[in-house]
């Protein structure tokens, strides 16, 4: 018996589905594997619900629009337009077969172009087989029980106690300035790192000048402290209730930085409410103990250009003499020479550990949503269970919810208690927002691509 | 004391691995898990405490309770309880007593909770003491102790190349079974030389309500992200949500099931009620329930303190809050 593919397509109801009437009346053969689903817009194909159609056993899936121009609701297929070619780098990385998930335009009498397309997708599919994302019953086996961080492009590590030098003067610059806004009442609130128990390093809120000597900078201020922005300027329900919100210093590493323009460019504060003290960062140790003790520096830190933040109203340090050269991640090399199935495996096998603890998202500055998309109570996109395709749709949803946005803080990764290296998923697309658009989150506060028309000058993907 | 060589019990751990569902330390991607084993050769030895505790082996994270069959008029109900036998290595006693904690409000206390019962009937805990404190442990503050036997059926205690076996059950014995002979007399008795850190002062059962209202609160959650790590990884938070889901179908019959996953009272909406209304709508709040619950809710409900002292929550905070700092804090400002 031959194979015959599932597949589902997305029609959207002013144009190709009305074209795939037309095939129908001009008595045009059609493969008989495709299910249609008659939609609204193709820019109403949500990434999860194609996700969940190969989630539940489908080979392939087409996604049809109207041509760009021709929209009926001037602009939706734009978004889609932008939007499904890195859905379908994000899944291919994920392990599926890029080729499985297709997207093309079909206008109302475009009848034959629409029997075509359907015809050679299929084709395509049926000689790919079947498509193996299905977790179901699934053992996923990885040999490779983590992948080795390329440690060789390390940093001119300083002495030791021209390090413990360097922090003792900026921790002194940081706490003058903190004293002095703090002073002449120029913020209600300064947001910085604090000495915590077992050697660590928190986060601490200052507001008022004797509790400005608890601030301390050292190479284990790990956290991105933009997280608390939002919420430390406008406390919860403040913005709609129309209060004015206070203003608020934060202490920010050039990673971080970036995030505060991502959350400029959301309108969620304005400028003024907000005074970045920019540290000059020379990298953040390892949170593992044996690097740690060598003060061997984070992946993130290792591949980082940036010394100093892309935004700033005080600065503390000098930037670096020797500029650095951009490198990429040895396990993101990696993870692209591998074959799609090996890499549904790679990471199935770290996802089976996931917990749903949501500590991924709780950290991230970018993960700002007041319901978040996975924890909906009528468990539209995802349900409560704590198993593999709950935990897959979870964490590839998020990392497409991120591209754009994300900042490559890495925090994700840092706080997960169980080591999924689930930063490599955001990189991977941070890295795909840059071929596709040249645009990375947070280098101006302008709003991701995703979120906008096409312009002229932009070339479709 | 008995003596068995870590080979002898690979010896009868390959010959139940059949029979039974053998789960014991294993590495997995950099961390230390209790995984389920097919091959004693995949055993990690040598460990402090594996990230998450052995509840999970008893209060899965997805546990199906039943499944509900609607054909035409007709609805059917199949209840699934865990009928496998597993026998569980190397559980360190703050793990092993996590789980007696639990029996207090699962078994002891009615309504009885069928499931975690008979995971509990089923499985055998063979316990390893302690050789030294990690890090962040503070079990011996928590009424423990790196050798307390407490909730295990087994204790096995290292020694070289292998384990002095304290037998604490019959279901211990039973393990052994006729392999007892395997275990052959040892004179050196484990040692109980280990450096006991000063117990953490705490405030007492009078003092917790009074420090309800405390400002400290408000402090202390402030870099709280509410993520549930801490309720994940603790070897006593056991709160749950129940949720029916659809099974894809066959044949046209309707096809549900019930499902109970874990939740966490720090999450936002843990205590969210239809409406919309949350009566636990501060992170200040919430992160306050969880200290309360393990220290005056429980032992006022259910006899025992909910912490076993493991330092999983003080390790793995991301933001570095500390329960025995609290607790210090706590006792302090407490006039």
């Amino acid at each position: 018996m031959t194979f015959e593919p599932k597949i589902i397509t997305f029609l959207c109801t002013w144009c190709s589905y009305t074209g795939a009437d037309t095939a129908g009346i001009a008595r045009l053969k059609s493969p008989s594997n495709i299910r249609a689903i008659r939609v609204p817009c193709s820019g109403r194909v949500a990434p999860e619900i194609i996700m969940k159609t190969f989630d539940q056993g489908a080979d392939g899936v087409l996604v049809l629009g109207c041509h760009i121009g021709e929209c009926h609701y001037d602009s939706g297929n734009h978004r889609t337009a932008k939007r499904l070619p890195i859905l379908q780098s994000l899944m291919a990385f994920a392990g599926l077969e890029p080729e499985r998930l297709h997207l093309d335009w079909v206008s109302a009498s475009e009848g034959e172009r629409f029997s075509r397309i359907v015809s050679e997708f299929t084709e395509s599919v049926r000689l790919l087989g079947p498509a193996r994302w299905k977790s179901e019953n699934r053992q996923p086996r990885f040999d490779q029980t983590q992948l080795a961080i390329d440690r060789s492009y390390t940093f001119d590590q300083s002495s030791y106690s021209e390090e413990v030098e360097r922090s003792i003067s900026f921790t002194n610059n940081l706490q003058a300035k903190a004293r002095e806004l703090l002073s002449c009442g120029k913020v209600a609130c300064v947001i910085g790192y604090e000495k915590g128990t077992h050697n660590r390093t928190r986060p601490v809120f200052i507001y008022t000048e004797d509790a400005v000597e608890r601030l301390v900078w050292n190479k284990d201020c790990t956290h991105n402290l933009t997280v608390y922005l939002r919420r430390a300027i406008y406390p919860p329900l403040g913005k709609q209730n129309g209060e004015p919100g206070k203003s608020v210093a934060i202490v920010a590493k050039p990673c971080d930085s970036r995030a505060i323009n991502v959350h400029l460019a959301g309108n969620h504060f304005q400028r003024d409410q907000v005074h970045v003290i920019g540290m000059a960062c020379e990298g953040i140790l390892d949170k593992q103990q044996q690097y740690r003790m060598d003060h061997i520096l984070q992946e993130r830190c290792l591949h980082c250009t940036e010394r100093l933040p892309v935004i700033y109203d005080t600065l503390i340090g000098e930037p670096p003499a020797n500029q650095v050269e951009p490198t990429t991640s040895a396990r993101l090399y990696y993870l692209e020479t591998l074959s799609p199935i090996e890499r549904m495996d790679f990471w199935l096998s770290h996802f089976d550990r996931c917990i749903r603890c949501y500590a991924c998202r709780q950290v991230c500055p970018m993960c700002d949503c007041p319901t978040c998309l996975f924890e909906r109570d009528d468990s539209l996109w995802v349900g409560p269970g704590i198993r593999l395709d709950e935990k897959r749709i979870y964490h590839l949803g998020r990392a497409y919810h991120l591209a754009g946005k994300c900042v490559d803080c890495h925090e994700c990764e840092r706080v997960c208690p169980v080591n999924i290296p689930i930063s490599l998923i955001n990189s991977k697309l941070n890295l795909e927002m840059e071929k596709f658009f040249g645009y990375r989150a947070g280098e101006q506060a302008i709003p991701s691509p995703l979120l906008t028309i096409l312009s002229g000058e932009e070339r479709l993907p | 004391m008995k003596f068995i060589s870590r080979s002898d019990l690979s010896i009868i751990l390959n010959e139940l691995i059949g029979e039974s569902r053998l789960i014991a330390p294993k590495k997995v991607g950099g961390v230390i898990l209790y995984q389920p084993i097919t091959d004693t050769s995949h055993i990690t030895w040598d460990f402090t405490r594996p990230v998450l505790s052995i509840k999970e082996s008893f209060f899965p994270a997805t546990e199906r309770l039943f499944t509900i069959d609607i054909n035409g008029q007709e609805v059917t109900l199949k209840d699934t309880l865990p009928e496998i036998p597993q026998i569980i290595l190397g559980v360190r006693p703050c793990d092993a007593r996590g789980m007696k904690i639990l029996d207090a409000l699962f078994i002891d206390t009615p309504p009885r909770d069928s499931y975690f019962a008979q995971h509990r009937a089923n499985t055998t805990i063979i316990g390893l003491s302690c050789q030294e404190l990690g890090e962040t442990c503070f079990c011996t503050s928590m009424d423990g102790s790196p050798t307390d036997p407490q909730g295990m059926d087994v204790m096995l205690t290292e020694i070289e190349d292998g384990y002095s076996v304290q037998i604490i059950t019959e279901k211990g014995k039973k393990f052994f079974g006729d392999h007892l002979s395997l275990a052959y007399e040892e004179a050196t008795p484990p040692s109980g030389t280990l450096d006991r850190p000063s117990a953490i002062p705490a405030p007492n059962d009078i003092d917790w309500p009074r420090n309800f209202h405390e400002a400290y609160w408000d402090q202390l959650a402030e870099r709280c992200l509410s993520c549930r790590i801490c309720a994940y990884i603790c070897p006593t938070c056991r709160c749950f949500t129940v949720r029916d889901e659809p099974i894809a179908s066959n044949d046209g019959m309707q096809q549900f099931e019930r499902i109970r996953c874990w939740d966490a009272c720090t999450s936002e909406a843990y205590r969210q009620i239809a409406g919309g209304h949350n009566p636990r709508q501060a992170k200040k709040q919430r992160l306050r329930n969880r200290i309360y619950c393990k220290f005056d809710f429980y032992p006022k409900q259910y006899g025992p303190i909910a912490c076993t002292g493991c330092g999983r929550c003080v390790e793995m905070c991301p933001v570095n809050i500390d329960v025995t700092e609290v607790l210090r804090d706590l006792a302090e400002v407490t006039p």
